[in-house]
């Protein structure tokens, strides 16, 4: 398997299957918002919108989150 | 419990120091040992400060614990502990759930239409204008509120409270506590009871409906751009819907904002720029002959709203609002469940408004019988002669403070005696909206912000009204402009 390229979830196509590789935030509210959601490694994520919010899905739930939070998540696509 | 990558030594591992934690525990904390530990590991500020005082003796050798675990990991011990879980969560979904073939439902397609800035938008103001304006406003807050008022109030109950006070309390200046202009029975039950009970019932079973149904979060998300931009985040959208109902009502939701900053911006914004049901609806008949006036003042205030928030939000210091929520699917609301939310939200709004009406019932009485009233309104004047308006007006400013109805009808007469024209018209609907909302609503600002912040938000509101419209009339004055 080629390794795929990691981009934050902001830079992901919408409705492009990908899946979760990491978090990358120093601030801890931030950190503890992103598990409250279950945002964390290996989840399987869809976009489905950026505009005006960032919209996803994890398993058979959606979040909107800002664009802050969504630079936090970084995926890969698959 | 431990994380598929840990490479450190056992002994400093999450599960090692769970269990060393537990067992320095000696305080019965009606949790098990073990969740504590959890907590600790976390560091919920809340279990680290009471295990600081319950457990003095070994809270330092578990803080030690904490700090040398935290080595070991390279990300913060609560998301380690998440991933744990997930893990084993998925382990479990793995080996006992089959899921069905992706696809996307109806509701899913709608979902994706109302969440798309282009249709979005349009709905939204639909949803308001039909929701808000048609039915909680000229329905609730027109057809209910007059039927109730005349109908009920002014044929029935004033005339017996009239009777029962005239032949049971002698004392006259008694009298208009109970049955004055402003008495308990006049002002403060009549007010509650005919006007702020339909029309926050209506407003509650919108709400209720637009909760129920999933539409919320979906506003939240196509608003929080905008929000952002006055320091508010998509959370905010619930208070600022809420206070087309009743600002009172709203500041007090602005509870569920998470922060102190977020919460001042908006109860400020509410005093300021939000007009509430009972001044949208005099404001839509004084202006509702002048399309350009309305046009005119619609614009001003929406953008003192957005300038103001704008300005506060670089002007207050403070955590940036962050912006995350779930998105349940879209479902048709189920009636009782609607039903029963609104009961139980006007039952709960009624117990937090009612004693605030009856202190402003008390407070106009007492005010009259040391003719405070007539020293404010010659305060008053100066001000509102400044706005370029009749002095008669001041009246109405201060009267608007305590009931509005009144206040509105005094400037409704001045407007049909054609004292009024449409630049005054104008200048005298955009102070009347900036201008403080209600005593009710004072009280509340004062109840939530405390004293200080109160008071604060209600002088700014004040002096920002009078110059705003001073700025507006010098404005449309010298450019000519006739309406």
């Amino acid at each position: 398997m080629k390794p795929a390229v990691i981009i934050p979830l902001t830079k992901l196509e919408p409705h492009k299957k990908a899946k979760i590789s990491h978090i990358k935030t120093e601030d801890n509210a931030t950190l503890q918002r992103i598990i409250a959601i279950g945002a964390l490694p290996d989840a399987d994520i869809v976009l489905i919108q950026k505009f005006p919010s960032f919209v996803f899905q994890i398993h058979k739930s959606q979040f909107a989150v800002d664009k802050e939070l969504a630079s936090c998540i970084y995926v890969r696509a698959v | 419990m431990e994380t598929r990558d840990y490479k450190g030594p056992i002994e400093n591992s999450i599960e090692m120091a769970i269990e060393k934690i537990a067992e320095l525990l000696r305080y019965d904390y009606y949790l098990s040992p073990r969740s504590i530990a959890i907590l600790l590991l976390q560091e919920d500020d809340g279990i680290k400060s009471l295990v600081r005082e319950k457990d003095i003796v070994n809270f330092n050798r578990i803080s030690e614990i904490v700090a040398d675990t935290k080595k070991y990991y390279k990300n913060h011990i609560s998301y380690e502990l998440a991933v744990g879980r997930q893990d084993e969560v998925s382990d479990i979904v793995k080996k006992t759930v089959k899921f069905g073939k992706d696809r996307i439902s109806l509701g899913e397609r709608l979902s994706r239409l109302v969440m798309n800035p282009l249709l979005g938008i349009p709905l939204l103001f639909l949803t308001l204008y039909i929701g808000l304006y048609k039915f909680v406003g000229q329905f609730g807050a027109g057809m209910v509120v007059d039927f109730i008022e005349v109908r009920v109030f002014d044929r029935y109950i004033t005339p017996f409270a009239e009777t029962v006070t005239l032949r049971f309390i002698p004392w006259k200046f008694l009298h208009e506590l109970f049955i004055g202009e402003y008495g308990i029975v006049t002002m403060a039950f009549r007010y509650a009871f005919a006007i702020i009970l339909p029309i926050t019932s209506f407003f509650f079973l919108v709400f209720s409906l637009i909760e129920d149904s999933g539409y919320l979060p979906r506003i939240a998300m196509l608003i929080d751009r905008t929000f952002k931009k006055i320091g508010l985040s998509g959370r905010a959208v619930i208070p600022m819907v809420l206070g087309f109902g009743c600002a009172t009502m709203a500041t007090m939701v602005t509870r569920i904002l998470p922060t102190k900053r977020e919460r001042i911006i908006a109860t400020l914004l509410l005093a300021l720029a939000v007009p509430c049901s009972a001044q949208l609806g005099v404001i839509m008949a004084l202006l509702q002959h002048n399309s350009r006036a309305m046009l005119l003042w619609a614009v001003v205030v929406g953008s003192i709203f957005l300038l103001v928030g704008y300005l506060t939000s670089k002007i207050l210091p403070g955590e940036r609002p962050s912006f995350y929520m779930e998105i349940p699917p879209l479902r048709i609301p189920n009636l009782s469940n609607v039903i029963v939310k609104t009961y139980v939200r006007v039952k709960w709004y009624f117990k937090e408004i009612m004693p605030l009406f009856l202190w402003a019932s008390f407070l106009i009485w007492l005010g009259r019988l040391i003719h405070l009233f007539d020293f404010l309104i010659n305060i008053l004047k100066g001000p509102v002669e400044a706005i370029g308006l009749p002095s008669e007006a001041s009246k109405v400013f201060l009267f608007g403070f305590f009931r509005r109805d009144y206040g509105a009808a005094g400037l409704y007469d001045m407007s049909t005696h054609g004292k009024l024209d449409g630049v005054q018209l104008v200048v005298s609907c955009v102070a009347l909206t900036l201008f403080l909302p209600c005593i009710a609503q004072f009280l509340m600002n004062i109840k939530e912000r405390g004293w200080k912040m109160g008071i604060g938000i209600s002088v700014f509101v004040l002096v920002f009204s009078f110059s705003a419209a001073y700025a507006l009339n010098m404005i449309l004055r010298s450019m000519g402009v006739t309406l």
